[in-house]
């Protein structure tokens, strides 16, 4: 899943007709409450989100699941530090009513803790919650859109400068990486070990000219084209608010909020 | 003369031959230019020392008879003027998608958002760009990328635009399209200058041809007399457009042939005829 299929899928997706601010307000709402809920309520922030990514917005579900899946990934492999412990025999009694499963090895003991699986559970639903968050604004909002919605909040216009040459410029670096690492394989650069890190070693060096070299053209292009030391572009976008979709946010955004309140308020 | 190049000198700093040598050449106004040469003759320096982005180190430049100044509002105003599209698209696109691209050159003149929409909008249609306008430019073919870049300085209306390679990413077919969008420029009164490698092209295309060779200018005037030189030509090893080269085989031939005693009497294809072929091929 390279970062220009994700751009694509942003710029195809059904919901990009809506107001980018909107989708982004809703993203972060959900981001907020993601932190100050337990675990149900996340799982249930999860859920939604996916509809509104795979059902409402149009992304491919195997395209979506795929990302899913990196995060799953990460948190598989925290799994074990979080569940299993290994004390001691001697001290074994101070901490038995944590023990879930265990065993005796040598003059220790090793177990799965109840702690640790309900903080693996909780950490697990957290996570899904917020990366489904990020997964919703990077596959239904292009990036331009987003710097446009920093633009208009007054964020320094230096950094939305960078961020949008940075934006069109990695593509260009990354293609040039790319014809590099196939004309290097092509002539078998890349055969053993030794080879590999030279090869490398040449890629990177041939980038970092290739780099100064686009530099200088581009600075040129610019002066050419009139660059006055601002970075001004129009757009003619027009966006339509739709009700139907502002409803269900607001109303889910308002079960979960009481949801939220409600759990806190049992504990009390 | 619209643009005027005397005497002009420029080496680049990290070469020990210049690359225009005393340059003189003067741009028509309202031609469709060719500028032929082999790689490193000078086309691109050329091109950046009219758009003010170089200095001559001698000589100068004239720009409808007066010098041109170097001071900030001057050179906005000449690269208003003279439009320059780069040989490698991917360069010149800067904004992230075609709209926004499109509109690069005209914020930079300081017009309301409102102006500016309405040329970009105008730029699109006259371009065929409607299914690409809030595309992002990287998802673009070089084609279309070519087609953008000839768009954003176009949608400025200059009165001269200069052309580097423009065919050297494009198929037949979005050659022949540019041509034809080329024409359609012409018409509305811009003076055109195409750098190529393309003889071909530069002979079915150009109403002027310049050669250029190591900085300095060789040759220049309407395609029939300039690739009458033949010698020259072959000289620089540029070689002339295909159909000069036919029609001398088939003089060469007809001459040759003992068989044929009614041809060899005239040892050569009537001058008439000969024109009414090389007229054929241009503008095509």
């Amino acid at each position: 899943m390279s970062s220009l299929q994700i751009d694509t899928l942003a710029y195809s997706s059904r919901l990009r007709q809506l107001p980018p601010e909107h989708k982004l307000l809703f993203a972060i709402a959900l981001l907020l409450i993601t932190y100050a809920a337990d675990a149900p309520v996340q799982l249930l922030v999860a859920v939604w989100l996916s509809i509104w990514t795979v059902v409402y917005a149009g992304i491919p579900t195997s395209v979506y699941f795929r990302l899913l899946s990196i995060t799953t990934a990460f948190w598989l492999t925290s799994l074990p530090a979080l569940m299993v412990n290994e004390i001691d025999l001697s001290v074994l009694p101070s901490v038995q009513t944590d023990v879930f499963q265990g065993f005796t090895w040598e003059n220790y003991y090793i177990y799965l803790s109840h702690r640790g699986i309900q903080q693996a559970g909780e950490l697990g639903a957290r996570a899904i919650a917020s990366t489904s968050c990020i997964y919703f604004v990077i596959l239904t909002v292009p990036f331009t859109e987003i710097l446009n919605v920093l633009r208009r909040i007054g964020c320094p216009e230096l950094l939305v400068e960078l961020m949008m040459l940075m934006y069109r410029f990695i593509f260009v670096l990354l293609q040039t990486a790319n014809q590099i690492w196939t004309a290097q394989q092509s002539r078998g650069g890349y055969r053993t070990r030794k080879l590999w890190l030279k090869s490398l070693g040449l890629l990177i060096g041939q980038l970092l000219r290739r780099t100064l070299e686009n530099y200088r053209q581009v600075s040129l292009t610019l002066t050419s084209r009139g660059f006055t030391g601002n970075f001004r572009v129009c757009h003619s976008r027009q966006y339509r608010s739709s009700r139907r979709y502002s409803f269900e946010a607001l109303l889910g955004c308002a079960i979960l909020l009481i949801l939220t309140g409600w759990n806190y308020a049992i504990r009390i | 003369m619209l643009l005027e190049f005397e005497k002009v000198d420029y080496t680049y700093p990290s070469s020990p031959q210049p690359a225009l040598q005393s340059l003189t050449l003067r741009i028509p106004q309202g031609k469709r230019c060719a500028l032929l040469g082999h790689n490193g003759c000078g086309k691109t320096t050329l091109f950046l020392l009219a758009n003010g982005l170089y200095k001559p180190q001698g000589g100068a430049v004239h720009w409808q008879g007066s010098p041109l100044r170097y001071d900030r509002n001057s050179l906005m105003d000449l690269r208003q003027k003279v439009g320059l599209v780069f040989q490698d698209p991917e360069q010149q696109l800067v904004a992230s998608t075609v709209e926004e691209d499109i509109s690069y050159g005209l914020c930079n003149l300081g017009l309301s958002d409102s102006e500016v929409n309405q040329r970009v909008g105008q730029a699109i249609t006259a371009f065929n760009l409607s299914e690409l306008a809030t595309r992002p430019v990287h998802h673009l073919s070089l084609g279309q990328k070519k087609r953008v870049s000839l768009a954003d300085v176009m949608v400025l209306q200059p009165e001269l635009l200069l052309l580097d390679e423009p065919t050297a990413y494009l198929d037949q077919l979005q050659t022949r399209d540019l041509m034809t969008k080329l024409r359609q420029i012409q018409a509305t009164g811009t003076t055109i200058v195409m750098a190529t490698h393309d003889l071909d092209l530069a002979y079915c295309w150009a109403d002027w041809i310049f050669i250029l060779n190591q900085g300095q200018l060789i040759l220049e005037g309407t395609p029939q007399d300039v690739f009458a030189q033949r010698e020259i030509l072959e000289q620089l090893h540029l070689g002339v457009p295909l159909v000069f080269d036919v029609l001398d085989k088939v003089a060469e031939a007809l001459s040759n042939n003992s068989e044929q005693a009614d041809y060899q009497v005239m040892g050569n294809i009537p001058e008439p005829l000969r024109n009414r072929i090389l007229d054929v091929f241009r503008y095509s």
